[in-house]
């Protein structure tokens, strides 16, 4: 079996070919292909690659350059410099590290599974792919599930806000039926309750110097506006406290922390300070029952959860190793007749464990 | 049959403590193998020790005047009864709560109290005393063993719960943070457990207490034992106040439920090595 991959990505080519590239419908492609006699291709186009990937017998399949003179006539640009371009073994691979998110931007990231699984069944429905092209995708997919469970790629979150949200449900359990208290209501304010809201956060409550900003804020979100002097008294009732309101000093002191810690009998309360001076009184971590994260607290989880996934690449490269060769002795099994087997071992789970 | 019960005692032994080296690798690392290893294991353990306790029971009926009384009056009976409720218990609530990272504060008692049986306690059977030969001996120990090992379990998620604690109040989570449930879980996990399991001590202290009055005529004996036991129900009842009448939470009442504990190992323990020959032997039980 032949086995034909193209690749341009973020690494490796000008942001111009791709974004020649990026115009391209996959559909199109697949369909001038078709047109062309080729019987087994997949198409894939996220914002930062564009793959190609061709099958089929040795003589079936036209060579690289053919493929590059019809996606550059395609993209109207050329675009044949820009690209790398993989065989046999070597796609293979190709394909399981992307699949696997060690060629993606942020590493480890689990969209471009789904972006590879889209792109893949997009050709299955048009007919253009057959058993190679199908197990290989299958197979990629199953090889990116591994990879992420079996080592720490994927570990740790890779953003600010969702090292946030996954604190938060370190102290809430789900953030269902909480209430978060935003101080301020500029971008950043509007931002934390776009997260809050996505995470199902039970009552968002805004309190604003300027008391209509607060109501804005508060009305995109279907949340409740707070006078800003009633703030403190409310305290009591957040469960999540996040304040960036650009004051030049503390709007959050200990004394009324610690006035709402007792009220709550123990109940865990989390201020969150994304604001430069800072918000939030530094003593109020010192309360027992509330947690104080800063934005730089965040970052350096962020920074220490990349550098983790940084360091268990070589651990995925060498599960992608093992399965490439493996699919390619199953590939070349396919001539000789006496086909091998290829089993996914067993089913991955992604798990995190609950209480309930 | 002493030979069998004891291969299979410490083959249950072994299992316990393959499945709590598996429970710890897995709070160490993210691998969740380890945990599905570690049920497996602690299953076949299970199964073990109850074939164990099956035989000891043969044994011991084999005595004509023990027929259809459990073998828990000895020091090893009891341990070797605690340790396999305490297995159990703990597979059950991490079966229905996926609480696998537990495993690694709770599974250790389970080892550790069947290890010192094997090690420490004599198996040895003798015909019963004819005061313990009453239905009582096959309810109130068994009773008061189930609310021991749930407590246990207590015990496991609140060491969890402090442990999370610490690790969100020390700005750098590692991953264990993320794998132990959450704080609001666990602390009402906590509750849920010692709220089923206080009951279960009422009823036993209770029935021990009736059982007294019928076999010694009265229903206070003021032993070591029985002062310790009503100092635990008296905490964990304390425990109840705070968490449910109070309305409290967090470290507080975490740390009414440890004491709590400690004087549930003292009680169990403690009032043996006080009193040498008090409790399962005879005295007031």
């Amino acid at each position: 079996m032949k086995l034909l991959c193209l690749s341009w990505s973020h690494k490796t080519s000008a942001a111009a070919a791709r974004e020649a590239l990026a115009c391209v419908q996959i559909e199109r492609v697949l369909t001038v292909l078709r047109k062309h006699g080729c019987g087994e291709a997949v198409a894939v186009s996220t914002c930062n690659r564009f793959e190609f990937y061709a099958a089929g017998r040795p003589h079936v399949v036209r060579p690289a350059n053919w493929h590059l003179d019809l996606l550059s006539e395609l993209a109207g640009a050329e675009v044949s410099a820009e690209a790398e371009v993989f065989e046999d073994l070597g796609a293979v691979r190709h394909l399981f590290c992307v699949a696997s998110g060690l060629y993606s931007l942020v590493v480890g990231e689990s969209e471009i599974l789904g972006q590879l699984k889209n792109a893949y069944e997009t050709a299955k429905s048009m007919g253009m792919t057959d058993k190679r092209l199908n197990v290989l995708f299958q197979r990629a997919l199953y090889v990116g599930k591994k990879v992420r469970s079996e080592t720490a790629v994927a570990a740790g979150s890779s953003s600010v806000p969702s090292v946030a949200v996954q604190l938060a449900e370190s102290i809430f359990g789900r953030l269902k039926g909480k209430t978060a208290l935003i101080l301020g209501a500029g971008a950043m304010a509007e931002l934390a309750a776009k997260h809050l809201v996505a995470r199902g956060v039970g009552k968002l409550v805004v309190a604003n110097r300027t008391w209509q900003r607060a109501c804005a804020l508060a009305a995109r979100f279907q949340g409740e506006a707070l006078q800003w002097a009633d703030f403190p008294a409310q305290l009591a009732e957040a469960d999540v406290v996040i304040a960036s309101t650009g004051a030049p000093e503390a709007v959050v002191t200990r004394t009324m922390a610690e006035t709402a810690v007792r009220k709550r009998a123990g109940r865990s309360i989390f201020f969150i300070d994304i604001s430069m001076p800072r918000d939030i009184e530094e003593a109020v971590h010192q309360l027992d029952g509330a947690f104080l994260y800063r934005l730089e607290d965040f970052e350096s989880i962020v920074a220490k959860n990349m550098a983790d996934r940084a360091e268990s690449v070589a651990a995925a490269r060498a599960i992608v190793e093992d399965k490439a060769e493996e699919f390619d002795r199953w590939a070349r099994s396919l001539s000789t007749g006496k086909e091998l087997s290829l089993h996914h071992s067993q089913r991955v789970v992604f798990d995190r464990p609950r209480a309930f | 049959m002493m030979l069998i019960q004891s291969m299979l005692n410490w083959g249950a032994l072994f299992l316990y403590a393959a499945a709590t080296i598996s429970a710890g690798h897995y709070l160490l690392t993210k691998d969740l193998r380890s945990s599905r290893i570690m049920l497996t294991l602690l299953g076949i353990g299970l199964f073990l020790h109850f074939g164990a306790f099956t035989a000891r029971v043969a044994v011991f009926w084999s005595f004509p005047e023990n027929r259809f009384f459990l073998p828990v009056s000895s020091f090893h009976g009891a341990l070797s009864c605690m340790s396999l409720a305490l297995a159990a218990t703990f597979f059950v609530i991490e079966g229905q709560n996926r609480l696998g990272i537990l495993g690694a504060l709770i599974l250790p008692w389970a080892a550790g109290a069947l290890a010192a049986a094997l090690l420490f306690a004599s198996p040895d059977m003798t015909p019963l005393e004819p005061r313990l030969r009453s239905y009582w001996l096959n309810i109130h120990p068994m009773v008061l063993m189930s609310a021991y090992a749930a407590f246990a379990n207590a015990f496991g998620v609140a060491v969890a719960l402090l442990i999370q604690e610490r690790q969100i109040k020390s700005r750098k989570p590692s991953e264990l943070c993320y794998r132990l449930p959450s704080l609001d879980e666990l602390d009402s996990l906590n509750g849920r457990i010692i709220s089923w399991a206080f009951p279960l001590l009422l009823t036993g202290l209770v029935m021990g207490s009736i059982w007294s009055r019928s076999a010694l005529g009265r229903f206070w004996n003021a032993g070591a034992k029985e002062c310790l036991s009503m100092t635990t129900a008296a905490i964990y009842a304390a425990f109840l106040w705070l968490r449910y009448g109070a309305g409290r939470r967090g470290r507080t009442t975490v740390y009414v439920s440890l004491l709590g504990f400690s004087f549930v190992l003292f009680t169990f323990f403690g009032a043996e090595l006080l009193s040498g020959r008090h409790s399962y032997m005879g005295g007031g039980k």
